[in-house]
């Protein structure tokens, strides 16, 4: 299918959705004085943008309020832009969830409700939409602006707490290095453009296999690209912004780019160097076409990245810049399933990006609680955590953090064990090594946490933690998934397994 | 692979996942401890309706069958997969219901008994998970699934050991319970992994599987060595959950726990998990005869080993622990001389009669405010009347009084040992049976009869226990004297209808030496021998109390290695846990502290270091971010060039 722009709108309700909500909470803001109905409605929307991306059937009925995902087929729509695949609506899927899960952390967390909040909700939903378009992006210029918009959004939820000089300061540094990254990109864009005389994938795909182009211009334009992409995701060498704005950003905004934004820089990445620049081969396996020999230079970059981020993470005082150092790490773990070269590599991404939009949300709600109530973000500030009120909070932390570092049976675990089963197979030994001796590194650092929380005594000055209802049904919300996705994985590996499939014409 | 004895269920989950729920609802809501007392018992009573509902399924199907429900696959990696299926033949039938009727009044029984602890609802939670661990274990279609609940039922059992771990005492038991079963969990894991392997390779190198069906297809193809091999390995998995030589020194510490707990996993259901995995595995065992002679050469010393001691110990709840190792002796021992079906009918049997007994001796310990020396109790009869009547049916029902249940299965077990050509091992059975009614009417007497030997403040407010404890034991009293009547000798009315129930799945024993006596003279020999053993206790303990002293007088060594138990804890001491401190500590000092010390104090160096290096280049300068930016994309350029 190859639609028009009219054609295409009947495919296009979740955009449609967040960017309709986003603009009415705009156009209401100077209008509405309590803000926290904009919350709710951008939960709504969020939970509408899910069920029209993947469908929802009345039970036992074969009536559907939305086709979704079941309905559409695949396809080429807003005249070949956009695509619709499994590949996509799975990751419209993380997306909605993890907008979903800011936004009722928002709610709930005092940094952003002492700000003005309506247009905070309109935001989220908007850098939600440029997400959307990021995953679903079949154009190197679509591409460039769906990433560009989540950038820009992005950089204002990061200054959005106007009082706070550290969230102003990792606004600016945010945007700086945002620009150039995408200025870098977006000229190893058009060298791309000027190689293959197009944007569109598959035709950069068509002209790249004939071999004609010159294999050092298409290097220089895919590292080009490549930076840009590696810095939507944090990886090593383009990584330096993430723990600076992780640090200043409100909690929910860190949350959300940590997941959210990470997620999409996976997504653009993953169908670019897939069916954009490689072919896929029988046995689910793929080759990169002659001249471009990416997966050497990414299985460097996933090396580096796990090792730096975590070794940095070792010493850090503060619990977010030691999660932002974490969620490096983690990007260099999820690369692990790209370097290989087949379907049971992304399959792996794609599980591991659910499991660690699980875990890595719920250590953030924890934090954003351990902050509300004692306004501290410091290791000290988790001395005893479990016996000074916040009991729930600490043993769900030490769930989150046993799963980030893979212990079974937890969900991490599980993702991990699907990501170094694909290397093994494709014989990348020593990356199997290196990761394996990186997760032993980060043992410790997850488990100081947990023996902070649990084995120090309070020295009286930490103040007392409460949790309130409305965070905590978001912390069993993702502590039961991760404990659950321990022993009982079935689904979500059959639902990545069939969205490891790209839509190629 | 369709087996037209597979009938497809959709509810088995349904029984280990209530009580799994009634563990959640008790973590969350634990302040609500109203609640908790109605659901913990509620979820439990619900799994055994839908267990029974199940089990009349079964029945009503053609024999030979079993309800199989498959919930998800598990895991599958390469040829290996297992799955969470849940499977419901004979075997499992029996178990399941023992497990959650038992379990269900021992719920009852513990709403009353626990009714004044702080703690209650973290006691419901540990209960409920472990009745889920339990049924997992009994229902499981896979010897992985099997595994995953053998832990969790190992676990439970050392949350309550030490429920009331502000004594270090209760927590050293607890912790003595877990570690002498790690030394049998990693025999039963061993087994476990030679067992697939083996299976693998015998099937071609192409599937890699513990389900049943898949092991018992196998069996008979497994070498001889290898065959005993694992037998003997699964047999020290077995030793150590079901307290057997040399690993049975867990579970008299174990009373340390709740009596409830006593009752329901110490005497009832967990210990029984040994017997019956091996009669789960019959197959692999029966490959092996050697195995099989030292299980039943194991289970007898075990029965007359343990009954010994019991003849002197004075805490009433030790006695029955002693009691408890005795009788899983004659379970093993049946097992080994291929009775599997009879194994099965003693662990039923022995279950009523246990818990009741141990919840007797709850109600005893509550009204006696907490003492548990028989000592210093006496004359209960007339002021705690139920409970009195209630033990007493246990105490007949173990000593193997003709017609009560124990009667049934224990003689059962003996004939099956006769016949099977074990002389030797019956004479020390019928020697091991002869103490068993010694000691407990030596217990009854001590505990009911006589004057009442406590202080004054105790005797004053000995009262009967509430209507919610002694309900249950009613019903179990019930169940030990009619309970054994499903399974009564060859030739006398229905006969043995249950070891005819379990054929299917455990197969009929060959009785290929009859010998000269047939089962009634057997019997009469066996019944005369615990009455005398009965009557020996009468005259000791209520016609001349002064001529216990005397005999321990004389012989004073014998007297002194039974009331030291064999000094094996002591022997274990100086021989494993000693040395193996001291080695420890040499590791501690030499390994730990100069070697693993050095590094990790030499990586938080490389960790300072590192830290100060990163500070450098994490200047917090953005331009300086820009630069590295752009560095890095020329030396990842610069890579691709010079390669």
């Amino acid at each position: 299918m190859d639609l028009g722009t009219f054609e295409s709108i009947a495919y296009a309700y979740p955009e449609i959705i967040l960017i309709g909500t986003a603009t009415l909470i705009f156009l209401l803001d100077p209008f509405v004085r309590g803000k926290q109905g904009f919350g709710s409605l951008a939960l709504f929307a969020c939970a509408l943008a899910l069920v029209f991306s993947i469908g929802l059937r009345i039970p036992f009925t074969d009536t559907w309020i939305a086709q979704g995902l079941f309905g559409w087929g695949e396809g080429w729509i807003f005249s070949r832009m956009v695509i619709v695949d499994d590949f996509a609506v799975f990751f419209k899927l993380i997306f909605s969830l993890a907008a979903f899960a800011t936004v009722w952390m928002s709610l709930g967390s005092n940094e952003v409700r002492s700000t003005s909040e309506g247009e905070y909700y309109g935001l989220l939903l908007a850098s939600t939409a440029g997400m959307f378009y990021m995953a679903s992006a079949a154009n190197l210029l679509m591409a460039y602006l769906a990433l560009e918009f989540v950038s820009l959004t992005s950089y204002i939820l990061t200054g959005f707490l106007r009082q706070n000089r550290r969230s102003g300061e990792a606004a600016l540094k945010y945007t700086i290095y945002g620009g150039v990254a995408s200025g870098t990109m977006i000229y190893g864009m058009s060298w791309l453009y000027g190689i293959a005389g197009s944007f569109d994938y598959v035709q950069i795909n068509a002209a790249l296999a004939t071999g004609s182009a010159e294999p050092l211009t298409v290097f220089i334009a895919l590292v080009l690209i490549l930076s840009g992409f590696g810095y939507k995701i944090a990886a090593v060498p383009f990584h330096m912004w993430a723990p600076d704005v992780y640090e200043g950003a409100p909690i929910p905004v860190t949350a959300f780019l940590s997941v959210g934004s990470k997620a999409a820089g996976f997504a653009i990445l993953m169908r670019l160097f897939y069916p954009g620049l490689s072919e896929a081969a029988e046995g689910g396996s793929w080759h990169f076409l002659a001249g471009v020999e990416w997966p050497q230079l990414m299985l460097v970059i996933c090396m580096a990245t796990m090792t730096l981020g975590n070794l940095a993470a070792l010493n850090q005082q503060n619990v977010k810049r030691m999660l932002a150092y974490s969620s490096i790490a983690h990007a260099g773990y999820t690369l692990m399933g790209f370097v290989v070269l087949n379907d049971e590599g992304l399959r792996a991404m794609l599980f591991y990006l659910v499991t660690y939009y699980l875990m890595n949300i719920g250590a953030f709600v924890v934090v954003m609680v351990v902050a509300n109530s004692t306004g501290r973000e410091d290791i000290d500030g988790y001395r005893g955590l479990a016996w000074r009120g916040g009991a729930v909070p600490a043993v769900a932390m030490a769930i989150f953090l046993f799963s980030l570092a893979g212990l079974p049976p937890l969900a991490g675990f599980i993702g991990k064990f699907y990501l170094f089963a694909a290397v093994v197979k494709e014989q990348f030994y020593l990356l199997a090594l290196v990761g394996l001796a990186n997760s032993v590194v980060a043992l410790y650092y997850y488990t100081n946490i947990v023996r902070t929380m649990f084995f120090d005594q309070p020295q009286g000055d930490e103040g007392v933690v409460t949790l309130d209802a409305h965070n905590a049904i978001l912390l069993y919300f993702l502590a039961a998934p991760t404990i659950v996705l321990g022993v009982y994985w079935e689904p979500v590996i059959e639902l990545a397994t069939r969205s490891a499939r790209f839509f190629l014409g | 692979m369709h087996d037209a004895h597979v009938i497809a269920s959709s509810t088995l989950w349904l029984i280990p996942a209530l009580p799994l729920l009634g563990f959640l609802l008790a973590i969350t809501f634990g302040q609500a401890r109203a609640l908790v007392r109605v659901v913990a018992p509620s979820v439990v009573g619900l799994a055994f309706g839908v267990a029974l509902m199940a089990v009349l399924r079964l029945v009503g199907a053609e024999s030979g069958s079993r309800l199989v429900n498959h919930v998800y696959t598990w895991i599958a990696a390469g040829p290996f997969q297992a799955d969470v299926t849940f499977r419901l033949d004979a075997l499992s039938a029996v178990m399941v219901l023992i497990v959650t009727g038992i379990g269900f009044l021992i719920h009852v029984y513990s709403v009353g008994y626990m009714a004044h602890d702080a703690d209650l609802p973290r006691f419901f939670a540990y209960l409920n998970l472990f009745m889920c661990a339990m049924l997992i274990l009994v229902l499981a279609d896979n010897l992985l699934l099997l595994f995953v609940g053998w832990e969790g039922v190992g676990l439970c059992s050392y949350l309550l050991i030490g429920f009331w771990y502000e004594s270090d005492a209760n927590a050293a038991a607890g912790k003595k319970a877990f570690i002498v079963n790690r030394v049998g969990d990693l025999g039963m894991l061993l087994g476990i992994m030679l067992l697939a392997w083996s299976g693998f390779e015998a099937g071609g190198g192409e599937v890699m599987s513990l389900d049943f069906a898949h092991i018992d297809a196998h069996a008979a193809t497994l070498g001889a060595a290898t065959a005993t091999t694992i037998a003997l390995l699964l047999l020290v998995g077995a030793a150590g959950k079901s307290a057997q030589l040399p690993l049975f020194v867990w579970l008299p510490d174990a009373m340390a726990g709740p009596t409830p707990v006593s009752a329901l996993i110490h005497a009832a259901t967990m210990v029984t998990a040994g017997i019956y995995m091996i009669a789960r595995l019959h197959l692999v065992f029966e490959a092996s005869p050697f195995a099989l002679d030292v299980v039943a050469v194991l289970g007898v010393v075990t029965a007359l080993f343990a009954a010994t001691i019991a003849l002197v110990q004075t805490d009433i709840k030790k006695v029955l622990a002693y009691s408890t190792v005795s009788q899983l002796g004659f379970m093993v021992l049946a097992l080994g001389v291929g009775a599997f079906a009879t194994a099965i009918f003693h662990v039923m049997t022995h279950a009523f009669f246990k818990a009741l007994l141990f919840m007797a001796a709850g109600s005893v310990i509550h009204g006696m405010s907490d003492e548990q020396d028989v000592r210093q109790m006496g004359g209960l009869r007339t002021r705690m009347p139920v409970t009195y009547m209630t033990f007493l049916i246990g105490t007949l029902a173990i000593a193997g009084a003709p017609g009560l249940a124990g009667f049934f299965s224990k003689d059962e077990i003996l004939w099956h040992t006769w016949a099977g050509g074990h002389p030797v091992l019956w004479l020390l059975a019928v020697l091991a049976a002869t103490l068993t009614a010694f000691y407990m009417f030596r217990l009854l007497f001590l505990t009911f009869f006589g004057e009442l030997r406590a202080t004054p403040e105790i005797a004053e407010h000995v009262h009967e226990s509430p209507k919610l404890m002694t309900i249950p034991l009613v019903v179990l009293a019930a169940l030990s004297v009619f309970g054994g009547w499903v399974g009564l000798p060859e030739g006398w009315l229905w006969g043995p209808a249950f070891g005819r129930f379990l054929e299917p799945v455990v197969g009929h024993p060959h009785l290929d030496h009859h010998g000269m006596l047939g089962e009634g003279a057997l019997m009469l020999i066996a019944t005369g021998m615990a009455a005398a053993g009965a009557g020996l206790a009468w005259v000791f303990y209520v016609q001349r109390p002064e001529l216990p002293a005397q005999i321990s007088e004389r012989f004073r060594a014998l007297h002194a290695l039974l009331v030291g138990k064999y000094w094996i804890d002591e022997l274990y001491d100086a021989l494993i846990v000693r040395p193996y401190v001291r080695f420890s500590g040499m590791l501690w000092r030499v390994i730990d502290q100069g070697i693993i010390d050095g590094a990790v104090q030499g990586t938080a160096a490389f960790v300072v270091v590192n830290g100060q290096l990163w500070r450098v280049v994490q200047t917090g300068n953005v331009q300086h971010y820009a630069l590295i930016f752009l560095g890095g994309a020329a030396t990842v350029l610069l890579y691709y060039l010079v390669r």
